[in-house]
């Protein structure tokens, strides 16, 4: 019995570390859609992005960590600012499909300017974290996946309390509810847009360095690990911050748990299938996600 | 809605016009060859070392006289690994460029034109190796560019076999297999022969094609306890696969396929690569042969600062194999013509960049030997070379 | 040239043509169609060939998003069950396409309903997120029903014959499309004089107080994605038939964006705005693949970089006309229209 309690043990506990990770690309997401409405569909080159420059400023560079750590989230926030200024600005008030298709669109762009910039080799990332396995217990995990997991829970507790308590997390709060009130009470919307795009980025790019370090290396595929974050923004709600985060956990448990289980049985290819079954379930009885805020429309 | 009707035609038709009316930029005697890559797909980063190699190599045979006094000319398509964009160059090819070769890429691609070439009859040298291309009863313009998974994975099982010493049981394998169309090739061929030479095949594991997280499939093949594993996928999956099995503690040898395994793993894998094999279908940049000089010392002049892997050479090596046929062709130049002059190939030297080439008209196989390379220290160390008979009974499996 | 109209009759309101010059373009139009697979270069061909199944497609997802407003991301899926189902249908069953290919339509947009079942409790964003799903469940089925689909083999499409006549060139598939496409125009075109028409751009504008109205949103709203599919299922057979092998690989999420692309760009809630998206987003590749080509016979080690300006150009084509015109070709093409209806006027 308690082989299959320490199987079980094991899924869950990957299955937390792996959903970590996808917490911090959905956190991207939430904080840009919490402060501005807006549907990001590239996340996954977001995080592309971050991988690469951390790679380039720590191997191609060689700079040390300590002036590539800042060196990557400043060009982050600098692509934020220039995605928000430059492509989301025009387009404040247009449908909401119109907005999906522009974050393809500059997904896109970015895709190809990281391709013509540096190629498409698959390049190995530096190695940030030891590789010896930390045992919880009779479960090995790696140090890669225990620093995700505390990232995203520090970044739970900051960006809750910031959300909550601090002037500018409640303007942003503000924006997003109704963005003709907060700018007449004296709401600069445009620098809240701003921030929130910048501090997406910078979140995203962590995202980026971690998923690096747990493939050994950057490619172009790790865009399409983007598509990951729907099943958990749906889950958690896609401006809830605390949503992200146990939607993130949550669907990394419910893939490696189905991986464990039912891969034997349907031979194979079920976790990744998996999410996306139970976020149509989910929708099916709760259409805004577990802590997502219901919309009231009024005629 | 009405007069848009008209204009909407006449823009149509303009551009068809256009279309027709498009310079044939055809250089008197010049042969061209199509060249099929991914430079923006999945694979992209196989692709760019593999066009960069067919360029280059294009150059080089055009510096040296080109064939038979006519120079080459490569017509390049990116189709970022999607076959509608394949096929729409493929008839470009065909119609436009009359290309007398198609330098295929990978499965897709491949798949999608198998109806189209026989018909058209354009020999398609590929980067696909799947056995199901070898058969020319059934793929008859189809050649695979180096040995073929199944072979591949009844080498490794072979290997399994020759090296099991324990006589109190036997050997017990099992397969982690990218759940696309190039991971499944090989795998019913592996079934069936495992069975054949009395190898236990205990597990059988999918990965997805974009891998982060392989501990739940590991967890599950950790039950059956086999002691060699056989990977095919990517060269950018296989480190996640080693790396979490390192992590889990896993007993068990990987071998790797030609394209899950090169000069990048150890560095991407870090110490989870140590004791890792693989199997070769083309030398390793640096590797002591022959061709290694010249391919060496052309790319220094060229482009000094791009670093290369396994599939440069393989870049290289199609397009030698291809120019090698166009010579034998002389001068009865059709597509024809080109699959007459490959299956006449017999031991074709490469330079050493692989095994010797041989295709005949009843086996499209180019070989059936390989070299099996091991990390140790994060070098790849050539370990042995196995060869397996050419059983007429395998082809197009 | 008219100068606005004098109608008298409703009849006359609801026409689709005010004039006899438009018919008599169409005419010319459809007659010249006809005799272009027999000057054109098979490659030519292909290209029309791929516009003509890009439109029926793009209308399908136009009645969807543009006249219904329902969002929906799995377009790809339901090309791919049109496709597959044909494939089947003729494959195992031995129908000959004419009947297959309605047929499989039929099912996909029974397909579409299931599909669209989520739209009667989600909008918007879940909407969309939730047809994702449906494209990747729809594409795992696919890749693990073997028996049926041939996995990721691939499937092999019998060539269609039409009373004996093998139509296995892209000449002879030209005639069998756009003997499609045309009728598939004029039928959206008419739906949005009837009454369904007419309740699914209520949805569109308001669907709360359309229900207040007594438009059914269940009914409409299932319809809407019932018709759509039906259009998916039709481009999705004919695609089977013209690139003759069918797989996975396909039928990807990236499909399903450049349909969403091209009724965006083309004019969301026009179909001349499909029509002229589907044009723009096949010919977009094709210009930009030519250039790299050419420019990279003359300058070979520049391939690499033309190359993956590709997915940059794109990109900022989608950006450059939702930031400019966010209503698409189609409102261009209004302007320029109505420009030279009212020379020398300026209103």
């Amino acid at each position: 019995m308690t082989e299959h309690l320490v199987f079980m043990l094991q899924l869950l506990i990957t299955g937390i570390a792996v959903g970590s990770v996808y917490a911090l690309m959905a956190l991207g997401f939430v904080l840009i859609f919490k402060a501005s409405s807006v549907v990001n569909f590239g996340p996954g080159e977001l995080v592309l992005f971050g991988a690469y420059v951390s790679w380039a400023t720590i191997l191609q560079m060689h700079f040390p960590l300590y002036i590539a750590f800042p060196l990557t989230l400043v060009t982050s926030i600098a692509l934020g600012l220039i995605i928000e200024r430059g492509v989301l600005r025009p387009l404040i008030g247009e449908p909401i499909i119109s907005v999906i298709m522009v974050t393809f669109g500059f997904a896109s762009v970015i895709r190809g300017v990281l391709n013509m910039v540096w190629g498409s080799d698959t390049r190995p990332f530096p190695a940030l974290f030891s590789s010896e396995p930390f045992h919880l217990g009779p479960v090995p995990v790696s140090p890669v996946h225990l620093w995700s997991f505390v990232i995203a829970l520090l970044l739970l507790g900051t960006f809750s309390l910031f959300f909550k308590y601090s002037l500018t997390g409640m303007a942003m709060r503000a924006t997003a509810d109704n963005q003709q009130v907060a700018l007449s009470l004296g709401i600069s919307v445009k620098g809240i847009f701003a921030l929130s795009w910048g501090i997406a980025t910078v979140v995203s790019t962590l995202g980026g360095i971690i998923l690096g370090s747990v493939r050994g290396g950057v490619d172009f595929s790790l865009a399409d690990l983007g598509l990951k974050v729907f099943p958990v923004v749906i889950l958690g709600g896609l401006d809830s911050v605390m949503g992200a985060i146990v939607g993130g956990v949550l669907i990394g448990v419910l893939e490696n748990l189905s991986g464990g289980y039912l891969d034997p049985v349907f031979g194979g290819g079920v976790k990744e299938v998996a999410p996306f079954v139970i976020l149509v379930l989910i929708l099916m009885v709760r259409p805004y996600g577990l802590f997502g805020k219901v919309e009231i429309e009024r005629v | 809605m009405h007069k848009s009707f008209v204009y909407v035609c006449s823009v149509v038709l303009l551009l068809v016009g256009f279309g027709m009316l498009s310079p044939e930029a055809r250089a008197q005697g010049s042969i061209k060859l199509g060249n099929l890559v991914d430079l923006t797909g999945p694979t992209s980063d196989q692709g760019k070392d593999i066009s960069q190699g067919r360029i280059d190599a294009v150059q080089y045979f055009n510096q040296k006289g080109g064939i038979n006094g006519k120079k080459l000319e490569l017509v390049s398509v990116e189709y970022g690994f999607q076959p509608p964009r394949a096929v729409a160059a493929y008839k470009k090819f065909v119609e436009e460029d009359k290309v007398l070769l198609v330098l295929g890429y990978g499965t897709p691609d491949t798949e999608a034109l198998r109806p189209y070439i026989t018909k058209d009859k354009i020999p398609y040298l590929s980067g696909s190796y799947s056995g199901h291309l070898t058969d020319p009863k059934q793929t008859p313009y189809n050649f695979p560019g180096g040995i073929d998974y199944s072979t591949q994975i009844r080498i490794f099982l072979n290997h399994v076999k020759e090296t099991w010493t324990d006589t109190g049981r036997k050997p017990r394998v099992a397969f982690i297999y990218a759940d696309n169309a190039y991971g499944r090739a090989p795998i019913e061929a592996g079934r069936a022969y495992a069975k054949e030479i009395g190898v236990e095949l205990v597990d059988e594991q999918i990965i997805p094609t974009v891998l982060t997280d392989a501990t739940s499939q590991l967890l599950n093949m950790k039950k059956k306890d086999p002691d060699f594993v056989y990977i095919n996928t990517n060269t950018q999956c296989v480190p996640v696969v080693l790396k979490d099995s390192l992590k889990l503690g896993l007993k068990t040898t990987y071998v790797v396929n030609n394209y899950g395994f090169d000069e990048r793993t150890p560095s991407l894998a870090g110490d989870a690569a140590e004791g890792v094999m693989g199997i070769a279908d083309v030398a390793f940049w640096g590797d002591d042969v022959p061709g290694m000089q010249t391919l060496m010392d052309f790319h220094k002049e060229s482009h000094p600062n791009d670093t290369h892997n396994s599939p440069y050479m393989r870049g290289w090596l199609w397009v030698m194999v291809a120019v090698e046929a166009l010579k034998r062709t002389g001068d009865n130049l059709s597509g024809e013509g080109v699959k007459e002059a490959l299956e006449s190939l017999r031991d074709f030297d490469t330079w050493g960049l692989s095994q010797p080439f041989t295709y005949t008209p009843e086996d499209h196989r180019p070989t059936t030997k390989a070299r099996l390379y091991t990390i140790k220290g994060g070098k790849l160390i050539p370990t042995r070379a196995v060869e397996l008979p050419r059983n007429l009974a395998w082809l197009g499996k | 040239m008219t100068c606005g109209g004098f109608r008298v009759r409703y009849r006359d309101d609801e026409r689709i043509f005010d004039t006899h010059l438009p018919v008599a373009g169409l005419l010319v139009l459809i007659g010249a169609l006809s005799v272009v697979p027999f000057i054109a270069s098979t490659y030519w061909l292909d290209v029309l060939n791929r516009i003509g199944i890009a439109i029926i497609g793009a209308i399908g997802l136009n009645i969807l998003i543009g006249f219904t407003g329902q969002i929906s991301i799995g377009h790809a899926a339901f090309l791919a069950v049109g496709a597959y189902t044909t494939a089947v249908l003729e494959a195992h069953l031995g129908l000959p396409f004419y009947l297959a290919i309605p047929a499989a339509a039929l099912v996909t947009a029974v397909f579409g309903l299931l599909f669209g079942l989520p739209s009667l409790r989600l909008k918007g964003l879940y909407l969309a997120i939730a047809t994702l799903a449906a494209h990747f469940i729809t594409t795992y089925v696919i890749i693990h029903w073997e028996g049926m689909t041939g996995g990721v083999l691939g499937l092999l499409v019998p060539t269609p014959t039409l009373f004996g006549l093998a139509l296995d060139s892209d000449a002879r598939i030209f005639y069998v499309i756009f003997a499609c496409v045309i009728p598939a125009t004029f039928f959206a075109k008419n739906l949005f004089r009837t009454k369904v028409g007419r309740a699914f751009i209520a949805i569109r504008d308001r669907d709360v107080a359309a229900q207040v109205i007594g438009v059914s949103l269940f009914k409409y709203k299932l319809l809407a994605f019932s018709i759509s599919s039906f259009y998916a299922g039709i481009a999705g057979g004919l695609m089977a038939h013209h690139s003759r092998i069918l797989f996975s690989d396909a039928f990807t999420l990236l499909v399903a964006i450049d349909y969403l692309a091209m009724i965006i760009i083309g004019g969301m809630g026009s179909i001349l705005g499909s029509i002229f998206g589907a044009i723009f987003m096949t010919l977009l590749p094709e210009i930009l693949k030519l250039t790299a080509t050419s420019l990279s016979g003359v300058y070979p080690q520049s391939f690499g970089l033309i190359a993956s300006s590709r997915d940059v150009i794109f990109g900022l084509a989608i950006i450059t006309f939702l930031i400019f015109e966010p209503e698409g070709l189609a409102r261009i093409w209004m302007r320029i229209r109505t420009y030279w209806q009212l020379w020398p006027y300026a209103y």
